[in-house]
């Protein structure tokens, strides 16, 4: 750990010279600042953790670094020159690799086409006259690993192995190209590793970590994780951003994990004690135990009671989305049970979950919870068509005197459910994918950022229809936006890491912090 | 540190077991070929298993096993060509027209090979080219192709007389045995041969597999896709073309349904031989296999006496149990929410 420190320090000192330096760079979409005025430096060999919160601006801000989004304004300098990238080739080519949470490599192919690939694809690598020398592939690919200091066989098949060796394999290839770049441009490779350990399980993720603190001998990297004790071990600075600015630039030494969690959250909010909402003794509508789905979420056992909404929050690869998606019917489960009002739950499925009650609100409400080309009124009637039936027909007149009774309740504009709903607006679109489930009377409603994109005024209207589906006697389970929203929604939290429970509220007597959630979370 | 990962590589008997289980992979076609023909063998010990029946079935193999190299390369892209009959008729007419014929229309001797496959190539590239540029899916486009193609074939040969091919030695000369099996075979074996270092030692082959495994990973790894794309069709020409001279030397004359039958035959014998439609996976060698089954399959079938429609029917279901065996490890990953 001494060691560790006197190297770092050393690295800040032989900083000098900046690699990448970022001025006034400002992105928006639509009315949303999601990067403001945001200036940053990267020195040579230096190591540069950046956290966040999810939302804070950190893709944004990898997207212009990668050449996937152009800044608005603002200037790139890449060792001293000006830059500009219009594509994510054209970052490459400037010597900036990334490392993306999905990992993108061909998994058909052995490691060293893998590795080499990239450098070949312009031209200048092992192949003559577009002919493979798979010596020369080898040969390089078993240097560049050997390198950072790996021992994957170059001639494996990347789809045979585990992830974390993947991840080396991703990062090796990032590096070889990064640098082959640079080098032909007289500079120094800069490595973006993004999340790269949080799919990993802990023991594979302190191997990868050491693998990364070498790096900082290739060149800079920018580390991006949600795993603070992690920033600070490998780091030599770190930057924090919060919605959309850097609001703390640093070096590591000195600084605790709470420093950063005070930094990433700023303002602390605390839940107010909602004694009087909700009955702890009500009935469980819902039994999770032990559920388990294979890389997604593991031994979740949850209870869900009749008039109260569960909030489950948890970061990116939490497997709260898929533990929903799993409740609905929409992917398997490879271990566990649940059940549902008593009645246990054996073969499932979407059809099956919404005949036992089940109810759920995507979050991609453009692919999964509307269909655009139908009037408001045939989606609102779509999961429960027997709602607007007449003797066994679908009936015109009841279904729209149906939609006229939601529209109104739900305050949908314009009052009129004969218009196709793709012409809506988004609020209102949701506000009718909600009133899908609400007219069957769910037991269970799984709401999946149930208020994303939406303005004030529709949020509280969609707020006011959640409790009152929760007074009808139905258990909600809500996939939050932001760790206020869960406070102010819930009656439980359930705190989710890497998979697995991390932690329970009850609000009823519990009154967790923002903050205490999100130490949870990461 | 509690008990670390290992990043090293496997051990000695893990990699053996998976060398075993690649090959198992590889073998478990070529089992069914041999279990096919020991099948055969059995019920038919007269006919079947003779040297001139198996020159039979390689002679009938060698058409599809051509058009099967190039097929593949588009398959392994995670693209179709249904062209290919289009283009056999294309390729096939302009070949017997540019020989010496009965029609006397123009005598070029060797050198009608090379133009009939240039414009198997130009075909090919074509499709490939409107494809890329115009975004149209390469089903659609090669379908238009195949038709395109008949049309050539149609007008090339007009409302005279059958063009009959004079030179009877080149006529014959396919089904010749000299080296023990048909010439014609040996062709298709070069074909594949040539396909099988292509698929294994340029960048055009290897940016097949990358390109069907993930094409947006590709685009940013700098892999000019369009034009690999753009290639591999005109590399699917060239060996319909030659497939369409094979098929008019066994014709002994010009004839723009030459080719008739062989794209439902190659696409089933590209997928039994285990290169999924989605691409990414499998390779030319496969394509053989898959090649052979079939056509020892059609051989069989009817030398045990089996109604020719039967046979069709058969070969149809044939085609429906590997593509379920070949997708049942992966039949939970085609469950999509949506």
């Amino acid at each position: 750990m001494i060691n560790a420190t006197l190297s770092s320090a050393q690295a800040v000192v032989g900083a000098g010279q900046a690699i990448l330096k970022l001025n006034g760079i400002n992105k928006s979409f639509g009315a949303l600042a999601a990067v403001r005025n945001l200036t940053l430096e990267i020195g040579r060999h230096e190591v540069v953790g950046l956290i966040g919160e999810n939302g804070a601006g950190k893709s944004t801000l990898l997207k212009i670094l990668t050449g996937v989004h152009q800044p608005d304004t603002g200037t790139i300098e890449v060792n001293g020159r000006g830059a500009r990238f219009r594509s994510p080739l054209d970052a490459q080519g400037y010597g900036l690799g990334i490392v993306h949470q999905e990992q993108s490599l061909f998994t058909n192919l052995s490691v060293a086409e893998n590795i080499v690939m990239g450098a070949s694809a312009d031209g200048a690598a092992a192949t003559r006259g577009g002919v493979y020398r798979w010596g020369a592939i080898n040969a390089e690919a078993q240097e560049v690993l050997s390198r950072i200091g790996s021992t994957i066989d170059p001639q494996s098949i990347v789809g045979d192995l585990t992830f974390a060796q993947r991840q080396m394999v991703e990062i090796a290839r990032t590096i070889h190209v990064a640098r082959r770049t640079a080098e032909r441009n007289g500079g120094a490779p800069l490595v973006i590793l993004d999340e790269p350990t949080s799919v990993l399980e802990k023991a594979e993720a302190e191997v990868l970590e050491q693998e990364i603190a070498k790096l900082r001998h290739l060149g800079s990297v920018i580390f991006v994780s949600h795993r603070l004790e992690e920033v600070l071990r490998i780091c030599d600075r770190f930057v924090v951003m919060r919605h959309g600015e850097i609001v703390a630039d640093q070096p590591t030494a000195g600084a605790n994990e709470s420093d950063l969690f005070r930094l990433m959250i700023g303002q602390d909010m605390q839940a107010k004690p909602k004694a009087a909402t909700g009955d702890t003794k009500a009935k469980a509508v819902l039994t999770v135990n032990g559920l388990t789905r294979q890389g997604a979420y593991n031994n979740v056992s949850l209870t869900a009671r009749a008039g109260r909404v569960t909030a489950i929050v948890g970061a990116f690869r939490s497997g709260r989305e898929e533990l929903c998606r799993t409740l609905f019917g929409a992917e398997d489960f490879d271990r566990g049970s649940f059940e549902i009002a008593d009645k246990p739950v054996g073969r499932w499925s979407v059809r099956r979950a919404i005949k036992a009650g089940v109810a759920y609100l995507p979050a991609e409400r453009g692919v999964e919870g509307v269909v655009g080309g139908l009037t408001a009124a045939r989606n609102l009637t779509l999961a429960h068509p027997g709602a607007g039936r007449r003797f066994g027909f679908l009936s015109p007149l009841r279904r729209r005197r149906l939609a006229e009774g939601w529209f109104e309740r739900l305050d949908v504009r314009p009052r009129q459910p004969g218009l196709e709903l793709e012409r809506f607006s988004g609020g209102n679109q949701q506000k009718v994918a909600l009133a899908k489930w609400l007219l069957g009377r769910p037991k269970v409603l799984i709401l999946d950022h149930p208020l994303r994109g939406l303005d004030p005024g529709a949020s509280a209207t969609v707020n006011q229809r959640i409790r009152d589906a929760c007074a009808m006697g139905a258990a909600v389970i809500l996939l939050a936006d932001t760790l206020e929203e869960a406070l102010e929604l819930g009656h439980d939290i359930l705190v989710m890491r890497d998979g697995a429970v991390s932690a329970r509220f009850d609000l009823s007597y519990d009154t967790p912090t923002t903050r205490d959630l999100l130490e949870k979370m990461v | 540190m509690t008990s670390a990962p290992d990043l090293r590589p496997p051990s000695r008997p893990i990699k053996a077991a998976a060398r075993f289980a690649k090959w198992q992979g590889r073998l478990a076609e070529l089992a069914i070929l041999c279990g096919i023909v020991l099948i055969f063998s059995v019920i038919n010990p007269s006919n079947f298993p003779t040297v001139s029946n198996f020159n039979t079935i390689l002679n009938n193999a060698a058409i599809p096993a051509i058009l099967g190299v190039g097929a593949s390369f588009v398959v392994l892209t995670g693209r179709i060509d249904l062209s290919i009959e289009g283009v056999m008729g294309a390729a096939g007419m302009t070949f017997v027209l540019l020989s010496a014929n009965s029609r006397e229309t123009m005598d070029l001797g060797w050198l009608a090979l090379p133009i009939a496959l240039a414009l198997g190539a130009a075909l090919g590239a074509l499709t490939g080219a409107i494809h890329v540029v115009a975004k149209v899916p390469s089903f659609i486009v090669s379908l238009g192709m195949w038709y395109i193609g008949l049309g050539v074939a149609a007008m090339l040969f007009g409302y005279e007389m059958i063009p009959f091919l004079s030179n009877e030695a080149a006529v014959a000369w396919p089904t010749q045995t000299p080296l023990g099996v048909p010439n014609s075979f040996l062709v298709a074996l070069l074909v594949v041969a040539a396909g099988w270092a292509i698929e294994r030692y340029t960048r055009l082959g290897r940016f097949a597999y990358a390109i069907g495994n993930n094409e947006g990973v590709a685009r940013l790894t700098g892999i000019a896709v369009g034009r690999y794309v753009v290639a591999l069709f005109a590399l699917a020409g060239v060996c319909s073309a030659l497939a369409g001279v094979m098929g008019s030397l066994a014709l002994g004359a010009g004839a723009a349904n030459v080719g008739i039958g062989m794209l439902f035959l190659t696409l089933a014998a590209i997928v039994i031989g285990g290169t999924p439609l989605s691409g990414g996976k499998g390779g030319v060698l496969r394509t053989l296999v898959g090649v052979l089954i079939l056509s020892t399959l059609y051989n069989g079938l009817i030398l045990s006496g089996v109604d020719p429609s039967i046979q069709s029917g058969v070969s149809g279901l044939v085609l429906v149990a590997a593509v379920i065996v070949a997708g049942w490890p992966h039949r939970n990953r085609l469950k999509v929410f949506k």
